[in-house]
């Protein structure tokens, strides 16, 4: 529970978290706002088809539409608020493909070395030269349907990305676990494979795993709004979208007026935002942790 | 040493294989949509599919394509010209400013992951932190946009303050070198600064000239530019870096920002690395040491804690080398920069599997070159390495 306690008071995963629980939030506020506020308006707040009739679009943050509207006359509060459901859905996905790979493959070669470990080390070795981006966007590309959208994503995403450098890393920290005494022990009063795995090396190696996707997650944030950016998958609103009508409208324009910073900025800060909730806790993580793993223990002595 | 470098190249080769086969596959099985029926031209999409080879069985494939890469070939791109040919021509560019960009980038991310470590608690070693997270999470697009945006009056100021034309053409229609030619010099010189770079900062490191450590890169980089300068293509070579051409689209293929978005995109996580290993090692019995022997704070930071951290962080960022090759690949699409990651997006826009292939086998080749010049330096710093299984 020591580290429990190390984990609530690390200033970067409570800060981490607590945006975190903003997304979910604006998430949550979207059902909300078209129960109540935009209830029976589809023609002035749909995120799609939405125009507001009374006004020049794009127009600045104003009391109909809190945070204006896209040069198309779209509510970008409506906008955004669909948009996080599909950038927060990559980023589950993600981190769930990538962590349950690299726990199960790290754990296999460290705990039974050999051939599995050979096998896995140089596939992994392998898969960390391959960006996971290039990855998602040769298999997305060409599938502009619905059928690859958000969670196909963050999966393919999370399959390649933990393949690679996360087994990797969570294959390190294994074998300093498998070093350790009570693996030892463990082996002596006859545990098997499965047992000392479940008992004993899993819950060393969860944290690792979750440092890995946690700064995994970041990488296919910004990949799913790259692609997003440049409507290469889905089609649907995420938040590349809202950045890309942001600048085209300067394109169109250029000298003329300027950019609609409302579109643009809420667009890249909802990136940012999301994507350093998730990097913020995965460093965190790793200084509770001290997933390095290089030294298994060392005695602590007192930094001034 | 040398069985070690055996070792480590044998490695090297079986990795580059099990690579090559997984992309291969992948490739292949994954892209969408039978690709050989945009090349039926006159003919129906099955004589396309048996010009172009994709009627024959995947494993067969498989082999010949891993044959004729053995013969540094590889092969011709669905849409006629060599891969080898495209590649080579756009491949010089993209390596040049990563190469440099990542130099720079790690110089950055070390300084200010040392700062980071050694002001915790404090505003500054907060912000630092900021800074850093910043730069790990930024949408590469909107990095971009910023840089062509804010960049532009001030790269025009220092053309015209280096007393170059405001027009591009004018400076190539009067120049007698060729664009190739002052590329090649460019890269000579923009390598030989990083790596004098290096040197001079490892020299100053030792001799704890501070002034020095900090002044290594810019001074080395101002020298290769008078350098060029002094040998009569100045004027080409900026202009190749910073063109000055009145598009009003989002990228102005200029190199340099491609630079100035390579190092803005990965100091962040280098500087994280950094600031993990140097917190690992401020607990350590030697810093106890240090201090007791009455060294100041930046003595026990720089020559004692700072370079036992070196080397997790240079093992950790070959980790983080596919996400850092991501935001670099994002950027020079977006500034249109003619490089490795143009080609690629290219390629999977209209579907061509070989020249798609062709860049991923150039990546994974500068990947395992780059993981063995790692492990070398690594070697060189820890000698137990050496000896320790690979």
């Amino acid at each position: 529970m020591r580290r429990w306690r190390q984990v609530r008071r690390n200033p970067k995963i409570v800060t981490g978290v607590a945006i975190l629980g903003l997304f979910v939030l604006v998430i949550v506020a979207n059902p909300l706002l078209w129960a109540t506020v935009w209830d029976g308006q589809e023609r002035l707040y749909d995120p799609v088809i939405g125009f507001d009739h009374m006004i020049i679009h794009p127009s600045a943050p104003s009391g109909a539409h809190w945070l204006g509207t896209d040069s198309l006359g779209r509510d970008v509060t409506s906008m955004f608020t669909l948009a996080a459901r599909s950038s927060v859905t990559v980023a589950v996905a993600a981190a769930l493909v990538s962590g349950v790979v690299s726990l199960c493959l790290g754990s296999l070669a460290a705990y039974h070395r050999k051939w599995v470990d050979a096998v896995v080390t140089h596939t992994s070795d392998a898969m960390v030269l391959l960006p996971a981006l290039l990855a998602v966007w040769v298999v997305g590309l060409g599938r502009p349907d619905a059928s690859f959208g958000a969670l196909q994503v963050g999966a393919v995403f999370g399959l390649v990305y933990g393949l690679g450098p996360a087994t990797a890393a969570v294959r390190a920290a294994g074998l300093v676990v498998m070093a350790r005494p009570f693996v030892e022990a463990a082996r002596l009063v006859g545990a098997g494979g499965y047992w000392t795995m479940s008992r004993h090396l899993w819950p060393h190696l969860v944290p690792h795993a979750a440092v890995q996707a946690m700064i995994g997650v970041t990488g296919a944030i910004v990949a799913e709004a790259f692609l997003n950016f440049r409507s290469a998958v889905g089609g649907g609103i995420g938040f590349g979208y809202l950045v890309y009508e942001g600048l085209t409208w300067q394109e169109m324009l250029a000298g003329l007026r300027d950019i609609p910073w409302w579109v643009l900025l809420t667009g890249t800060l909802g990136i940012t935002m999301l994507a350093a909730a998730f990097y913020l806790i995965g460093i965190g993580l790793r200084e509770v942790f001290d997933p390095r793993g290089v030294r298994t223990r060392r005695r602590r002595v007192s930094a001034s | 040493m040398v069985t070690f470098l055996g070792r480590r190249l044998l490695w090297a080769a079986v990795t580059l294989v099990i690579y090559l086969t997984l992309v291969f596959f992948f490739v292949q099985w994954w892209v969408p949509i039978d690709f050989s029926s945009q090349f039926a031209i006159g003919g129906g999409q099955a004589e396309a599919a048996e010009r172009l080879g994709l009627d024959r069985p995947l494993p067969v494939r498989y082999f010949e394509y891993m044959g004729s890469l053995l013969s540094g070939d590889l092969g011709d791109s669905l849409s006629g010209g060599s891969v080898g040919e495209m590649i080579a021509e756009a491949a010089p560019l993209t390596i040049l400013v990563f190469a440099v960009g990542a130099v720079i980038a790690y110089v950055v991310g070390e300084l200010l992951g040392r700062i980071a470590a050694w002001r915790r608690g404090t505003a500054s070693g907060s912000f630092v932190s900021l800074l850093g997270v910043l730069s790990a999470t930024v949408f590469p697009p909107f990095l971009v946009f910023v840089l062509v945006r804010y960049m532009r009056q001030p790269m025009v100021s220092l053309r015209n303050l280096l007393g170059l034309p405001s027009d591009s053409l004018a400076i190539w229609r009067e120049s007698r070198v060729e664009q190739d030619e002052v590329l090649a010099l460019l890269a000579l010189a923009l390598l030989g600064a990083v790596i004098g770079g290096l040197v001079v900062r490892a020299y100053a490191h030792r001799h704890r000239i501070r002034w020095l450590a900090l002044a290594a890169f810019p001074v080395n980089l101002a020298a290769a530019i008078a350098t060029l300068f002094a040998v009569g293509v100045g004027a080409e070579a900026i202009d190749l870096l910073y063109r000055v051409d009145y598009s009003t689209s989002i990228g102005s293929g200029s190199p340099v920002l491609v630079l100035l978005g390579v190092v803005l995109l990965s100091f962040g996580q280098v500087l994280f690395m950094m600031r993990v290993g140097i917190e690992d090692e401020s607990d350590e019995y030697y810093v106890l040491s240090a201090r007791a022997k009455g060294l100041s704070e930046r003595e026990v930071r720089d020559v004692h804690v700072a370079r036992n951290a070196l080397i997790p962080t240079l093992a950790a960022s070959f980790l983080a080398l596919p996400t850092l090759l991501a935001g670099m690949v994002i950027v020079e699409f977006e500034l249109e920069v003619h490089g490795l990651s143009t080609l690629f997006f290219e390629a999977v826009e209209v579907q061509d599997i070989p020249l798609m292939m062709g860049v991923l086998v150039v990546l994974g080749l500068l990947g395992v070159a780059l993981r063995l010049a790692t492990d070398l330096v690594i070697a060189h710093l820890d000698p137990r390495q050496r000896k320790a299984a690979v």
